[in-house]
């Protein structure tokens, strides 16, 4: 069996106003390089639980376990700064809407992450412009947020969650506010740099065909896990397959 | 993106709207009732108000005990014209401090506004509510302002003119002027409110939707740069003027000067700073540096509206500073009386325009942060420290802050470089003062920054669904 990457025992998690808690009890274990699909109605804890295992949102009790490259960190009991800088060294997110600086080019959004792990600004953007060359926006590393459709932006968003090199994608909604043939382009974007790497992706989403692609869907009611099962049909092929050349961003050997 | 995301709050309006005539002032009661962290945003403008007419009433009073005194006394005939000098150089920042508070009462609704056109609400419908609430905070804002006028007026008292402290009661406008002032606070917002909304009606989706940062042509820089070259090698040859025309000659070439310069500097203003934050950019190395040069160059003349308000003052405390500072020293020619009150005077006019600068970006940023709560949030989710956060917004002002100072004070030295540079060696104490005073001044502003800080501490503690 692959070992884990991330394990969350038991945990709990109640809003303030809220008469039911958001989780109940949830355990979960994810395996180094699989995809997980998160489903559930709405409100049904999605988002919640995509956040406890991130070390966004703390939790009331249990914990989240990340077996990282330099071993074993119990995120649930770190303070709120080693969470941040764990998100920000180990961890990459997508979100609905990428929430991405509309100041910055593509290419300077991208390396954010880089800059902000400590290297020098011109190998930070050679990296992100890799990046982004690999994901199909060669050439659109100068232009603005504003300047790019959802779907580019939102490959500009993977990018930047990919570019540190990353362990675990989070990605909530990726493709919720895409129309359905762009949302197949950025699933494929997502998939391919992540697990079409050995990398590990967890993703929330509305979206049955989103879901069908990864290895396993979790669905979610009322904070708890009903049902933890691969897709029906095939075994997923975690994405298609990419020409050698557009993904070796990050075995570049120059940095 | 950030414009989308509607208010928690919003949903349950359309039952309300389709419920036959909606009350207008129901809705805008709802829609202004501070939930939790978003009682900023009701907070904030009226703060704004507040501190808008408390300066205001507060420079009226000082103006009309120097009218009052000028009259009084043939000799301290000057003091009405050199306080009206003053006010008029108070104009600029005050009246963008004003629009700051105006602009953030109507702009924190737009999301909101944008989501009800999008449910149906009509044009004039969505122009009531706005106009109603920003007219309500106003009021508030004003009266509060009038408190605090009262309140501070016994430190205000305590500054020296005519050799003694002026005394509280020398600053009191009077019931009607405080009257007038309040109402015409309110108006000039439910106007600008008014105003400020076509936008978000003629279009109800995403207000801030700019592909492109715009840019400024560099000819602008050379015809600016070449006309204050005429005026500096016309103020080098001053005396010619005087030659031909006499001594009302020689004034009057002066004023034209002082006219143009100032001219000169609010059409260069946005120009440079951006030139600068270009510069910045390139040179950028961190991520803070990086997002605070993006963020100036994206709209220069925003931030010119904000921190332009200081660039006046300084070039007039340079001239004058100068020109006093050998006053002193040469004593004699005029009273020493006169001399100390018109250093005060100078002092006052640059502390209170960095005073209302300041008071503008604190508003400012926190209606910025209001605004783009969902890219706050996302960025902190993402691991990036606060600490950068905190960075890139200090840098964003402080850069564009520190070019309009440094390039008044270069074009007002310029304008008396002979004068400064005798100042420099003869009264050293004076030109000290005048770097101290912008040394505080700039502190002033980076204290206005700080104030906003708490805004994004709540942001982030309370992050709503995005
Ligand atoms: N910040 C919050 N404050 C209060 N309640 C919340 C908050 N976030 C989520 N909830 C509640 O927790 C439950 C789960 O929400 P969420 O995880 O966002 O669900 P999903 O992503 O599946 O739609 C819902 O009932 C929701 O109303
Ligand atoms: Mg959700």
């Amino acid at each position: 069996m692959t070992p884990s990457i991330l394990t969350a025992h038991r945990l709990l998690k109640s809003y303030d106003r809220a008469p039911a808690p958001a989780l109940d009890e949830v355990s979960i274990q994810v395996a180094a390089g699989e995809s997980v699909a998160i489903m559930g109605p709405s409100g049904s804890g999605k988002t919640t639980l995509l956040h406890a295992l991130a070390g966004i949102v703390p939790v009331d009790a249990g914990q989240v376990t990340f077996h990282g490259p330099t071993g074993a960190v119990e995120v649930s009991s770190l303070s709120e700064s080693r969470r941040s800088a764990l998100r920000r060294d180990h961890f990459g997110f997508v979100f609905q809407q990428g929430l991405l600086i509309p100041e910055l080019t593509a290419v300077e959004n991208v390396s954010l992450p880089l800059l902000l792990a400590g290297y020098r600004r011109q190998d930070a953007e050679s990296r992100a412009a890799s990046w982004l060359d690999a994901l199909g926006l060669a050439g659109m590393g100068g232009r603005r947020i504003g300047e790019l459709s959802g779907g580019q932006a939102q490959r500009v968003a993977i990018a930047r969650a990919q570019v540190t090199g990353a362990s675990i994608v989070f990605a909530d909604e990726p493709t919720g506010a895409l129309d359905s043939a762009t949302s197949v382009e950025v699933l494929d974007a997502l998939l391919g740099s992540t697990v079409g790497q050995g990398r590990t992706l967890v993703v929330v989403t509305h979206d049955e065909d989103v879901a069908a692609r990864c290895a396993r869907i979790v669905r979610l009611r009322d904070g708890r896990i009903r049902d933890d099962s691969a897709p029906r049909g095939a075994a997923a092929t975690g994405g298609p397959r990419f020409a050698g050349a557009g993904w070796s961003a990050d075995e570049d050997g120059s940095l | 993106m950030t414009a989308t995301t509607p208010a928690p709050s919003v949903p349950d309006i359309p039952a309300r709207l389709h419920r036959g005539r909606p009350r207008i002032a129901a809705i805008a009661w709802r829609l202004s009732r501070p939930g939790g962290q978003s009682a900023a945003a009701v907070v904030l403008p009226v703060v704004a108000f507040a501190i808008t007419t408390a300066l205001l009433l507060t420079v009226l009073g000082g103006t009309m005990m120097f009218v009052r005194t000028g009259l009084g006394d043939p000799d301290l005939a000057v003091y009405p014209i050199l306080a009206g000098f003053a006010v008029a150089l108070l104009v600029v920042p005050l009246v963008s401090l004003g629009g700051s508070a105006a602009r953030l009462s109507a702009r924190r609704r737009d999301d909101r506004l944008a989501t009800l056109r999008l449910i149906g609400a009509t044009p004039a419908q969505v122009a009531r509510i706005t106009v109603l609430e920003a007219t309500a905070f106003a009021l508030a804002g004003a009266l509060v302002g009038a408190v605090l006028y009262l309140a501070a007026t016994p430190a205000v008292g305590l500054v020296r003119f005519f050799g003694e402290p002026i005394g509280a009661g020398s600053l009191w406008v009077g019931l009607g002027p405080l009257g007038l002032v309040v109402a015409g606070v309110v108006l000039v917002a439910a106007a600008s409110a008014a105003l400020g909304l076509r936008s978000v009606v003629i279009s109800p989706l995403g207000v801030r939707t700019k592909a492109s940062a715009p840019r400024m042509h560099w000819l602008r820089a050379v015809v600016a740069v070449a006309v204050v070259a005429v005026v500096v090698v016309g103020m080098q040859n001053l005396t010619l003027f005087g030659q031909f025309g006499g001594m009302l000659m020689m004034v009057a070439a002066m004023l034209v000067a002082f006219a143009v310069v100032l001219a000169v500097l609010g059409l260069l203003g946005p120009w440079l700073i951006g030139v600068v934050a270009r510069a910045q950019l390139r040179r950028a190395r961190t991520a803070s540096a990086l997002i605070a040069a993006r963020t100036v160059l994206e709209s220069p003349k925003a931030l010119w509206r904000q921190v332009g308000g200081v660039a006046m003052a300084c070039f007039v405390a340079v001239v004058a500073g100068s020109g006093l500072a050998l006053a002193g020293v040469a004593g004699g020619e005029m009273e020493a009386e006169l001399v100390e009150d018109m250093h005060t005077g100078v002092w006052i006019t640059l502390v209170m325009s960095f005073l209302m600068v300041a008071c503008s970006v604190g508003v400012n940023q926190a209606a910025q942060i209001l605004d783009r709560r969902d890219l706050y949030v996302g960025l902190d989710r993402l691991g990036t420290p606060r600490s950068v956060m905190e960075a890139a917004r200090v840098r964003g002002i402080v850069g564009p802050l520190l070019t309009v100072v440094v390039s008044a004070v270069i074009a007002g030295g310029l304008l008396v470089l002979p004068l400064l540079g005798i100042a420099i060696v003869v009264a050293p104490a004076t030109i000290l003062t005048l770097l101290l005073v912008f040394a505080v001044g700039v502190g002033l502003v980076v204290a206005g920054l700080v104030a906003s800080r708490p805004v994004l501490s709540a942001v982030l503690a309370a992050p709503e669904r995005v």
